[in-house]
């Protein structure tokens, strides 16, 4: 437990009070009801509210102070105005932690807004206490498992080592929804919101010590104190990858500027070499976010930049040699004994140097399999991008390469792209990415998905120097 | 003089934008190359400093109050004789006095006419991140492709190193066509201008801009400081 952050009585908490508990379904107190449970959270739960009983067949009780026995977390789901007085009970109830999904602070037009965020802010750094939010869908651990958010489907979402920081709840409910149909699986999810007292910076720090996480990823519009989170990532270089998507890249300055330099200096350019310096990945989209997250999760690291392209047909392989181009990964030719090998089991019908056209050996899923294995021993080479685009006659070779692959030591990161009509080659996919080979569903994104992996090699290692300074 | 010294006189006297002279005076402090700098009265002192510093050479409006001089016709290049000397100036200051009767004139500056790759290395304050330094590849294209990089102060050499790299000119720099930077160099005066900015954070703005670069070094043809009110 890292009581001395206060941090994990939010994402790991024994007990969880629910303050506007709800057995109306028009409510967010009712959805965050039925998402504790149906999630299966572990601790207890003590429903607050005033006029009930029970809610979902849970004891509720009138006032938090009434509820029996330690409280860790407070999920407040009450109008604006009361989340001052319902902080001091919480300060009151000992109870360490908030996630505040309570809107109408700093987002909105009025300046009352600004006025009560402060104030709360205030309140809760008085106190001692962490507060997610306000304004926020709320938070989900999935290892625990405990889902405070108001979406019960959270819960579905497989568990796995990426943890998301989003600033926009629609945002985060798009990449969880996107994910549960790509397999991928996360640790925990949380809706930063307006941000009182725990910034991007805070939670980097936590998950950077999650034994959970093993990629951060981040979903941004922007910081108050972006030197925090830069300075902070920049410690914890190479620790784990951090990935960030930063919304707005405009290039328009926001300084009234007489210079050059000051007239080139837009928010998004700065963002862009303030991240490189604090070896923060960046990404351009959502799904890149996601493709970045998932080889980074499952793959290790590749040794070098040197790839082989594996192609059961001609179009993808050179469409994956133009991405490793352009992201200057380089495609050197077969050491002898491969290239020898590679020849006995492919007809010289088309290219058998790197990239590979397979395509001659389509009816040959052993022949397959043999150029594979050959290609993995090649000790020039460091990645394989394997394609294989479904077709009737070789409808066979995605259950001998998944077979093949998924008994073989993974030193090594292999990248697929299988691409077959659905309830095809499902099953053969899901073998693959279960022992550690991601699937991408277009050959540009397995190349972009493997030029991360190498992006944040050299972050690793620039991490590591810093570190031995 | 010290950097601390030179600050303060300028603000005494009113202003936050140094004088070209002053500029050069503070980047000369920290032992960043600078070009030889004449300031001229007349066209006989204008001669005298072309003589002096060698031909060709550039001659500059100076001015407290024109900050783009080369927008306003305050740079004239590649000076090769006397004559041309005399003609420029004539040319810069009726110019300025004729359309612009409120700007002071000072006199011209003459420096020696300097080749190389340019690039601009400069500093502003953002509201968030505070001051952050910029990388750019230099010239009339600059604007344009807005090939730049930035990184917040203070960097280190690994930073320096990373934000030229990161160039989309970066194979101009390493050497196209006859034409090479310095790198070593280029690098030494970006970690020198973070230093400095740590040192003097009153600075909230400054442009290296151009600086010259090529294989025998690196050195800052022209250069802009602001300081806060």
């Amino acid at each position: 437990m890292q009581t001395s952050s206060g941090m994990d009585f939010i994402f790991n908490p024994q007990s969880v009070a629910v303050i506007g508990a709800s057995d109306n379904q028009g409510k967010l107190g009712f959805h965050v009801m039925k998402s504790l449970t149906q999630g299966k959270y572990p601790g207890k739960i003590f429903p607050i509210n005033p006029g009930k009983d029970e809610i979902l067949g849970i004891k509720t009780y009138p006032t938090l102070l009434q509820a029996p026995g330690k409280v860790d977390l407070s999920v407040i789901v009450l109008p604006a105005e009361l989340v001052p007085k319902t902080i001091k009970e919480c300060a009151e109830k000992g109870v360490r932690g908030i996630v505040m999904i309570t809107a109408g602070f700093k987002e909105i037009e009025d300046k009352k807004g600004r006025q009560l965020q402060k104030e709360v802010t205030e309140l809760a750094n008085q106190f001692g206490i962490k507060i997610i939010g306000p304004n926020t869908f709320g938070i989900t651990n999935l290892h625990l498992p405990m889902n405070a958010s108001f979406t019960p489907e959270f819960s579905l979402i497989e568990k796995g080592g990426v943890g998301l920081l989003s600033q926009s709840g629609g945002m985060s409910h798009m990449m969880a929804f996107v994910s549960m149909k790509n397999q991928l699986g996360f640790s925990k999810i949380v809706g930063l919101g307006n941000r009182c007292n725990v910034d991007f910076a805070d939670m980097v720090d936590y998950l950077m010590d999650d034994p959970e996480t093993k990629v951060i990823t981040m979903y941004m519009e922007g910081t108050d104190q972006p030197r925090g989170l830069v300075d902070t990532a920049k410690k914890r270089m190479g620790q784990k990858p951090i990935v960030a998507y930063k919304a707005g890249s405009s290039h328009l300055s926001d300084q009234a500027s007489q210079l050059h330099t000051g007239s080139l200096a837009g928010k998004h350019v700065i963002y862009e070499g303030a991240f490189r310096q604090a070896g923060i990945l960046t990404v351009q989209s959502s799904e890149e976010l996601l493709d970045t997250a998932k080889a980074l999760t499952m793959c290790p690291s590749p040794e070098g930049i040197h790839v082989a392209v594996l192609s059961s047909q001609a179009g993808p392989g050179m469409v994956v040699c133009d991405v490793c181009e352009m992201e200057k990964l380089l495609l050197p030719p077969f050491s002898n004994g491969t290239q020898k090998r590679i020849e006995e089991l492919l007809p010289p019908l088309a290219i058998r140097i790197n990239p590979v056209d397979m395509g001659p050996a389509w009816y040959d899923s052993n022949a397959i399999k043999g150029i594979v294995e050959a290609v993995l021993e090649d000790k020039n080479i460091h990645a394989i991008i394997l394609c294989i685009m479904f077709a009737s006659a070789n409808r066979a070779s995605a259950r001998t390469l998944s077979d093949f692959l998924t008994r073989r030591n993974r030193k090594k990161p292999v990248i697929c792209c299988f691409s077959a009509p659905m309830g095809i080659w499902d099953e053969e996919i899901r073998q693959l990415e279960q022992s550690g080979i991601p699937n991408y569903a277009t050959p540009e994104r397995a190349a972009k998905a493997l030029a991360s992996l190498v992006r944040f090699k050299t972050i690793k290692e620039k991490g590591e120097t810093y570190g031995r300074q | 003089m010290d950097a601390s010294n030179l600050l303060q006189s300028v603000r005494k006297e009113g202003r936050n934008s140094f004088l070209y002279t002053e500029a050069k005076k503070l980047l000369e402090i920290w032992n960043i190359p600078v070009t030889e700098t004449k300031v001229a009265k007349n066209q006989k002192e204008a001669v005298q400093a072309a003589n002096s510093i060698g031909f060709p050479v550039v001659m500059k409006i100076f001015s407290p109050d024109v900050i783009h001089k080369s927008d306003s016709g305050g740079v004239i290049t590649d000076l090769r004789t006397e004559k041309e000397v005399i003609q420029a100036f004539d040319k810069m200051t009726e110019n300025y006095r004729k359309s612009k009767s409120s700007v002071r004139i000072d006199g011209v500056i003459i420096e020696k006419m300097l080749s190389g790759v340019e690039v601009i290395i400069g500093v502003t304050k953002d509201s968030q991140f505070g001051h952050v330094l910029m990388f750019g590849m230099g010239g009339v294209l600059v604007e344009l492709l807005k090939d730049i990089s930035f990184r917040l102060i203070p960097i280190d050499p690994v930073d320096a190193k990373e934000m030229i790299r990161e160039m989309k000119g970066y194979p101009l720099l390493e050497g196209f066509r006859g034409q090479k930077a310095s790198i070593e160099t280029l690098e030494n005066i970006m970690l020198k201008v973070s230093t400095l900015i740590v040192q003097h954070p009153e600075i909230i703005e400054m442009d290296l801009n151009p600086v010259f670069t090529s294989v025998s070094g690196s050195i800052v043809g022209d250069a802009r400081v602001i300081i806060s009110q």
